[in-house]
């Protein structure tokens, strides 16, 4: 190698220095412009009192100890852990029951159409055909009645039943990718060791069990966690098929949080209420990822 | 094999009944969308009657400005994911190709925006918008939807760069090619097909995106359609549900359209988030 060849290697290693800075600073700014000043910011405004107007007061924990005290508080937690449990049990486990069934089946693509079509549909458009269908005497009240049951619910406001039926309104919606995540992860499952165990006779649930179950937990452990965290954010529905009533009965923290700082103009409190769920919202992330990390190290 | 043809037929039977249920909602928005506001009554929801959905269609885009709302929307939900992509692979290029001093903590400091809810920018970014004069403007909405959306762009892109091979770049440095020529002419080409999956998952959910809307933004021609649609229903709920419906219909068809033709691009840009 000639001595230019080496001082050219030196210039551009130099250069790329440079040129890394460039490419890399576009996303650093704009992320933390807009990202992390304004968290930043949320995190200070929850220490005080402030509406807008005026400068924003510190008042402590007084935020806080106020947002305990709130028996409101306390309801949307509730309804928020309903919304993690309930998006768990239903979308998921449908959703794995769907990719399970259509596994290697003729004709299997088509049949999971059905279910994969709302799952593009927004939050609020699915709030609207939901809130058609369950509305006093709307579409289910009436094939109901076909049946001769006529003393139906009041769907949407009777607590808990609305956050009830609104799970299943969402479930309608989500459980469409989780059975294609599935059926990725049951696609990527190698043909050796089902084959064997075939061979010793295991079907259905024991092949279930002892073979499909241990090879999906890394991707299960995946949508686990995109579940949670989605849902510990649930907003969309639930502002657009009760807007949280009657009475915050249905509201999540999400919800409060929005009601807090834009409609009552609580700005500390709706930014403790958010902070509050940052928290919870980072330690199920880290919890999950956790989870992830020991899944794959164990298998 | 009997049995095994049994349990197929089995199956096959589970799957058509449980999609049929699936399909019903569907049922009902086609059905009553369609109706007239005259003929459409909240006691029978289940037997078509007549089919005004075009008028619908047209009365709903008046009602709320949808149709200016549409332009909007379609804007942000192109604009915004196009420019994250390419900011997203930019970044990506420079810790996996340039070997960014630090790398794997500005990695980090990136898609760490995207951990936490957006409940916790929103008040800030209501307050900084109404006073800077952002509140309500289409650039304002640009602006907030590429930030969003720039951590998992990034995520994404560097994780696909790390399976290309170092002397890919090593070579065209060497042919004499400039850091931007090799990104812009080597690294995006190849990753074209990450580029499309992250872009039409970010298009997706920008299109879908309410919350965002509902803040910073007032008037019917710059808020999206979604948040158009939600205040719709709630204020023509009553006398012109199928008019709502036929809303609801025009503001969910783009997606799912786009997601159905586009599912394998979808799954992976998905698989690619989290692997």
């Amino acid at each position: 190698m000639t001595s230019d060849k080496i001082l050219t290697a030196h210039a551009s290693k130099d250069q790329f220095r440079w040129s890394a800075r460039g490419f890399v600073a576009p996303g650093v700014l704009l992320v933390a412009v807009l990202l992390y000043v304004p968290l930043l910011w949320t995190v200070f405004i929850s220490f005080t009192e402030y509406n807008g107007l005026g400068d924003p007061e510190w008042v402590g924990f007084a935020n806080y100890v106020e947002m305990f005290d709130d028996p409101q508080f306390f309801n949307s937690v509730l309804n928020t852990l309903l919304w993690v449990g309930g998006t768990l049990l239903v979308p998921v486990g449908i959703g794995l029951g769907v990719a399970l069934l259509t596994w290697n089946l003729k004709g299997g693509t088509w049949l999971r159409l059905p279910f994969l079509i709302p799952y593009a549909v927004s939050g609020i458009g699915v709030g609207v055909i939901w809130s058609f269908i369950l509305g006093s005497g709307g579409a289910l009240d009436q094939a109901l009645g076909a049946f001769g049951i006529d003393d139906t619910p009041r769907w949407l406001v009777d607590a808990p039943l609305n956050t009830v039926v609104m799970i299943l309104a969402t479930a309608w919606q989500g459980v469409g990718v989780n059975a294609l995540l599935f059926t990725i992860g049951l696609q990527s499952i190698p043909r050796e060791p089902l084959e064997a165990a075939k061979m010793d006779g295991a079907n259905g649930l024991r092949l279930f069990r002892s073979i499909l179950w241990p090879m999906l937990r890394p991707l299960t452990a995946v949508v686990v966690g995109l579940s949670i965290v989605a849902s510990l954010k649930t907003f969309d529905i639930v502002q657009g098929m009760t807007k949280g009533g009657p009475g915050g009965a249905s509201e999540t923290l999400a919800l409060t949080m929005y009601k807090e700082t834009f409609v009552n103009s609580d700005y500390g409190l709706g930014s403790a209420i958010a902070v509050f769920l940052t928290v919870v919202t980072l330690v199920a992330s880290i919890l999950y990822l956790r989870q992830q990390l020991s899944s794959k190290h164990g298998v | 094999m009997p049995f095994k043809s049994a349990a197929r037929a089995i199956r096959t039977a589970v799957l058509a009944v449980l999609g049929l249920f699936w399909l019903l909602p569907v049922y009902l928005l086609l059905i009553n969308a369609a109706k007239s506001p005259l003929t459409f009554t909240t006691t029978e929801s289940w037997r078509p009657t007549d089919f005004s959905l075009f008028d619908n269609i047209g009365e709903a885009m008046r009602l709320s400005g949808l149709a200016e709302g549409v332009l909007s929307t379609l804007l942000y939900a192109v604009v915004s994911p196009a420019i994250a992509v390419v900011v997203g692979a930019a970044a990506g290029f420079a810790i996996v190709a340039l070997r960014l001093r630090h790398g794997f903590a500005w990695f980090v400091a990136i898609f760490g925006g995207t951990v936490f809810p957006l409940q916790m920018i929103l008040l800030p970014m209501f307050d900084a918008y109404s006073r800077t004069g952002l509140f309500d403007t289409r650039t304002g909405m640009v602006i907030v939807y590429t930030a969003i959306s720039i951590p998992f762009s990034a995520f994404v892109m560097r994780n696909f760069f790390t399976g290309i091979a170092h002397n890919v770049f090593e070579a065209a440095v060497l042919d004499g090619a400039s850091t931007w020529r090799i990104f812009a002419r080597v690294y995006l080409p190849m990753a074209s097909s990450a580029l499309v999956a992250v872009f039409i998952l970010q298009a997706t959910f920008i299109w879908n995106d309410f919350l965002l809307g509902l803040v910073l933004s007032q008037s019917d021609t710059v808020r999206p359609i979604v948040t158009s649609l939600a205040g719709m229903q709630s204020t023509y709920g009553g006398a012109q549900m199928s008019v709502v419906l036929a809303g609801g219909l025009l503001v969910s068809l783009p997606t799912v359209v786009l997601f159905l033709f586009t599912q394998k691009f979808f799954a992976r840009g998905l698989a690619l988030g989290q692997y």
